[in-house]
């Protein structure tokens, strides 16, 4: 068992005015520690809602999620999470969001501060410690939300499109840097993405969803060695079975009632 | 407010030409101080009556704060409950509802019958006024407070309604607060005068203005005092502002302004 988080036969259907959606069928999927997994899949195949799941924000209708050995059974600080849309409390400046989770624990201020202190250092922002977000771009907010799951120290990471909002060139800054932090803070990262460029650029591994019902097609380990260039060979042979993987899951869709 | 320094007296200007406009119109046109005293007249009346006015005034603002203290304590504990239990707002709005449109007026018997002619009578009818700006406003921030904001606060560790009312609600809430307060201030400011007609005491802005000048047909202290009540009331809202706009709310600013 050397799992950091399995996930055994999960499903979840909601219940809409149109009666049940599944969301998400059947989904095996094991990670393990240190691993770089990305998640991509067309819009609308249950990204979102998995990371809820392994948050622990929102229930399985059946099947497990295991993290360290235990069920998870609600959210917990010992999982980090970067949702997709911008979500800094808005009346803390940079410093006092990045401590949030270290107060909720009780922590002493002066204590907390250091800690959050290092982590806005890891992000670069350390000239913006005392800014409130309305003063950031959103590059920079979602900067300060990574640093925010950090502080807590997880061992797990579960990153929603964290870089969705962002223009190109910040975006590839902002990967190398996350790169760097996961390197460095050796965690076990799950990140979303519907860029395939992004996933080969990250990951160790790449889980490729398809939706109605959202369901795992394949894992695709990528083995090329980092620092990575993003327009070398083998790095676009990959990009090329990953692009083939999904449009081929896009025209099955299509046939699909 | 931050007008750049050029327009800073701006107001001055509109100001004084509708006084000098009020001189005029009130000594050439209509001649008469038992229909519009002059301006200059109001302002000596004001000289004149400057042994009551201090008094009146205290007197107004202590049957104001009694008011404005019940109405904040009651309304702001109903108001984060209404606000973040979905039940307790299904149980308790009917009744809201129905009080609401009630005038604070209409209460004047009620509050003679149960409380007496006392200082906490006239409290109690400002008490009417204020409170359900300050409920509405507030139960509304309490209610609509992001989803995605209320997940981070789960993530980091916000276990439990009582965490995350006061760490992400209450926050975010506070904005709402300010302005339902400010709205019941001005809407129980306007009960004073009501508050007390009926003889609570020997003093109170509205009380001389009804039991003293009316019936003496004083129409220069009437307006007098009218000029003061509005005052008083910008004064008080100003201060207001200041402290909570200023000093509370800072992190707003990108937002509104
Ligand atoms: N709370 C909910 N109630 C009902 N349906 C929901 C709910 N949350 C998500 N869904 C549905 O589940 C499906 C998957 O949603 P999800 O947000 O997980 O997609 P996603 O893969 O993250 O998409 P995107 O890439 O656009 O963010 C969608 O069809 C969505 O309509
Ligand atoms: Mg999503």
């Amino acid at each position: 068992m050397n799992h950091k988080l399995e996930l055994r036969n999960v499903t979840k259907t909601f219940n809409t005015e149109g009666g049940e959606m599944e969301a998400l069928e059947d989904i095996n999927l094991e990670v393990k520690p240190n691993e770089f997994l990305c998640i991509i899949g067309p819009s609308g195949c249950g990204k979102t809602t998995l990371l809820r799941l392994i948050a622990g924000l929102d229930y399985p209708n059946s099947g497990e999620i295991i993290l360290d050995g235990k069920e998870v059974i609600g959210p917990s600080p010992d999982r980090g999470m970067v949702f997709q849309e911008f979500s800094l409390f808005p009346w803390r400046t940079v410093l006092k969001n990045v401590e949030f989770g270290l107060k909720i624990r009780g922590m002493k201020d002066k204590a907390r501060r250091e800690i959050a202190e290092k982590y806005i250092e890891l992000v670069g922002l350390r000239e913006f410690e005392n800014c409130y977000p309305y003063e950031l771009s959103g590059g920079m907010k979602q900067r300060v939300a990574i640093a925010r799951a950090l502080a807590t120290e997880p061992a797990i990471l579960l990153m929603d499109e964290p870089f969705g909002s962002v223009d190109a060139q910040t975006r590839n800054i902002l990967q190398e840097e996350l790169l760097e932090i996961w390197k460095r803070t050796k965690k076990t990262v799950l990140f979303v993405t519907h860029s395939v460029d992004e996933a080969v650029y990250l990951a160790d591994r790449v889980a490729v969803m398809s939706a109605r019902p959202g369901c795992l097609v394949k894992c695709l380990g990528i083995d090329i060695p980092r620092p990575r260039k993003r327009t070398s060979m083998e790095v676009n042979e990959f990009r090329e079975k990953l692009l083939m993987l999904l449009s081929l899951e896009r025209s099955k869709a299509c046939i699909k009632p | 407010m931050r007008l750049p320094t050029k327009e800073k007296g701006l107001w001055l200007v509109p100001l004084a030409i509708a006084l000098l406009l009020w001189e005029f119109i009130a000594w050439y046109v209509i001649r008469d101080p038992l229909i519009l005293p002059r301006f200059s007249t109001v302002i000596f009346s004001i000289y004149i009556l400057r042994e009551l006015v201090i008094p009146d005034i205290l007197t107004s603002l202590l049957h104001f704060g009694i008011g404005l203290a019940l109405a904040f304590s009651a309304a702001l504990p109903l108001a984060i409950g209404m606000g973040w239990f979905r039940n307790v707002f299904k149980a308790i709005d009917p009744i809201i509802e129905i009080l609401r449109p009630i005038p604070p007026l209409a209460w004047i018997p009620v509050a003679i019958l149960w409380i007496g002619l006392t200082h906490s009578a006239a409290g109690f009818i400002i008490f009417i006024g204020a409170f359900f700006p300050i409920l509405i406003d507030s139960y509304t921030g309490f209610r609509d407070v992001p989803k995605v904001l209320v997940e981070t606060g789960k993530v980091l560790g916000c276990i439990g309604d009582k965490k995350l009312i006061k760490y992400v609600a209450f926050p975010y809430a506070l904005p709402s607060i300010a302005t339902g307060t400010r709205v019941g201030m001005g809407v129980g400011w306007m009960c004073v005068v009501a508050a007390e007609m009926f003889g609570v005491g020997n003093y109170g802005l509205g009380f001389r203005l009804f039991q003293d000048f009316y019936f003496l047909h004083q129409m220069d202290y009437v307006i007098a005092y009218m000029l003061i009540l509005g005052l008083v009331a910008l004064c008080v809202d100003r201060v207001f502002r200041y402290f909570v706009e200023e000093k509370l709310l800072k992190w707003k600013k990108g937002i509104v302004k």
